[in-house]
């Protein structure tokens, strides 16, 4: 893995400005960016805005990088980064004010052909609405596969509000869609 | 249907469009020492400094709002733990009193 | 005299064993969520309630005071409450692996009211003559609800909370400002 050679690339990086060596950071950016590009477009549900947050976060890395020890720690830099970037965005986002999931209409109707990628995009609508913390600690979840202890760790949050967060989430995602005709919890 | 699975499948992992590592690594590049912080004057030491000091403040105040927003939810949920623990109390002596008088 | 020094360290370091073993653990209610209309799951350990009363603290509403008052004594909070559409979405012995650990040394049924279909009960925990624990177990045909304090309380403070009403969405909505959870 790349990032296992970050600590031979980082006397390099160390040293002088920041330019050195351009393709191994475009390598460590390729192992990295779906998670950070995903984690964005999951919260946002705006790939452009997602692309462009991303980018932010990896210029941030650039900068950052001299300062990380290892491959463990860039990892949990861009989670944490990414994460506080995305719930700063949307309290300041004025432009397109979020309403709650518990004022989200109903999704519509799941046909009974091809349920999958319509079920799929209405668990990613009903994500999006959830409020902001809940909304991290979900993608963290179901995207990163982390289990509560990790995501408290990532998000430097107690653990039992990782757990409330996951609850509640997963008890208003199954409200919504049980009420949905066609859609069996 | 199992809502777990449906949602690890709803929010699988995507990349971005094609390119997106080249063009983070272009505006890198495009950004001289320091510029980000406007302090080419003072040299590149005290850029360091005054980023890394600058890093550190947004930081620091990123964290205190999210300690912020953590602490209204707490106080949140404390609140309405202890009125329904206040109305299950209340609802349990109510009964006793009237089984008493009755 | 040696032997009663010594059946008292056995007592006092039994004691001091005590409060873990006789925390409420609330268990064998996880389904019951998704049958409900609407539920809430709260756990606070210390670290929230700390955080919660530090908040409250600056507010200026009597009610607030109140409440951080009654948090200061407290080290974990947990509530489990659920309302169903219909009766029959429970059962009693959903109940028994709550109430069987209320059975053991150490809790006191305080408060006991039990009909057909209904219970509540309300159990304490003592140490040093003074409460360090305190559950409620409320079972209505279309309610159930189960809570758990750990700490210190003074249920006369608590019961004044009541008859505020519990909130119609034990979720947190979002304000006219904008703001949300």
């Amino acid at each position: 893995m790349l990032t296992q050679g970050i600590a031979a690339a980082l006397p390099k990086l160390k040293t002088g400005e920041m330019t050195d060596d351009p393709e191994q950071f475009a390598e460590l950016v390729r192992e990295h960016q779906a998670m950070v590009f995903s984690m964005a477009c999951r919260y946002l549900r705006n790939r452009a805005l997602a692309e462009e947050i991303a980018q932010d976060v990896f210029l941030q890395l650039y900068r950052k990088l001299p300062s990380l020890e290892s491959p463990d720690h860039v990892l949990h830099w861009l989670r944490w980064v990414t994460a506080h970037r995305l719930i700063d965005h949307s309290r300041h986002e004025k432009r397109r004010p979020q309403s709650p999931l518990e004022d989200a209409p109903e999704p519509a109707a799941v046909s009974a052909e091809g349920a999958d990628p319509l079920l799929a995009s209405m668990l990613r609508d009903l994500v999006a609405a959830l409020p902001e913390n809940a909304r991290v600690v979900m993608i963290l979840r179901y995207q990163e596969d982390l289990d509560p202890m990790d995501i408290a760790k990532a998000l430097d949050m107690p653990i039992a509000t990782v757990k409330s967060h996951l609850q509640r989430s997963l008890a208003l995602l199954r409200d919504k869609l049980s009420r949905t005709k066609g859609v069996g919890i | 249907m199992n809502l777990d699975e449906e949602l690890r499948a709803a929010l699988r992992r995507e990349d971005p469009s094609p390119g997106f590592a080249n063009r983070v690594v272009a505006r890198a590049q495009a950004q001289p020492a320091g510029q980000p912080f406007g302090f080419r004057l003072f040299g590149v030491r005290m850029m360091w400094a005054t980023a890394i000091a600058a890093m550190l403040v947004l930081g620091t105040s990123g964290v205190f709002e999210y300690r912020q927003m953590e602490a209204e939810r707490a106080s949140r949920d404390a609140v309405l733990a202890l009125r329904i623990a206040a109305d299950k109390l209340n609802l349990a002596r109510d009964r006793v009193l009237r089984r008493t008088e009755n | 005299m040696r032997r009663n020094l010594l059946i008292a360290l056995i007592a006092v370091g039994t004691a001091a064993q005590l409060p873990a073993q006789l925390q409420l653990r609330i268990t064998g209610l996880d389904g019951l969520a998704s049958k409900a209309k609407q539920s809430s799951n709260i756990t606070l350990d210390s670290n929230l309630i700390q955080m919660a009363g530090g908040f409250l603290g600056a507010s200026k509403d009597k009610d607030g005071n109140d409440i951080k008052g009654i948090l200061a004594g407290l080290k974990a909070i947990t509530v489990r409450s659920f309302q169903f559409d219909q009766p029959g979405q429970y059962k009693m012995e959903d109940l028994e692996p709550i109430r069987a650990q209320l059975r053991s040394p150490g809790w006191s049924k305080i408060i006991s009211s039990q009909s057909k279909d209904e219970i509540s009960e309300i159990y304490t925990r003592l140490e040093q003559g003074k409460i360090a624990g305190f559950a409620i177990i409320s079972a209505q045909p279309k309610e159930l609800a189960i809570i758990a304090i750990e700490g210190s309380i003074d249920l006369n403070d608590l019961s004044k909370l009541g008859g505020l009403g519990i909130p119609q969405n034990a979720i947190p909505k979002q304000d006219k400002k904008g703001k949300k959870e």
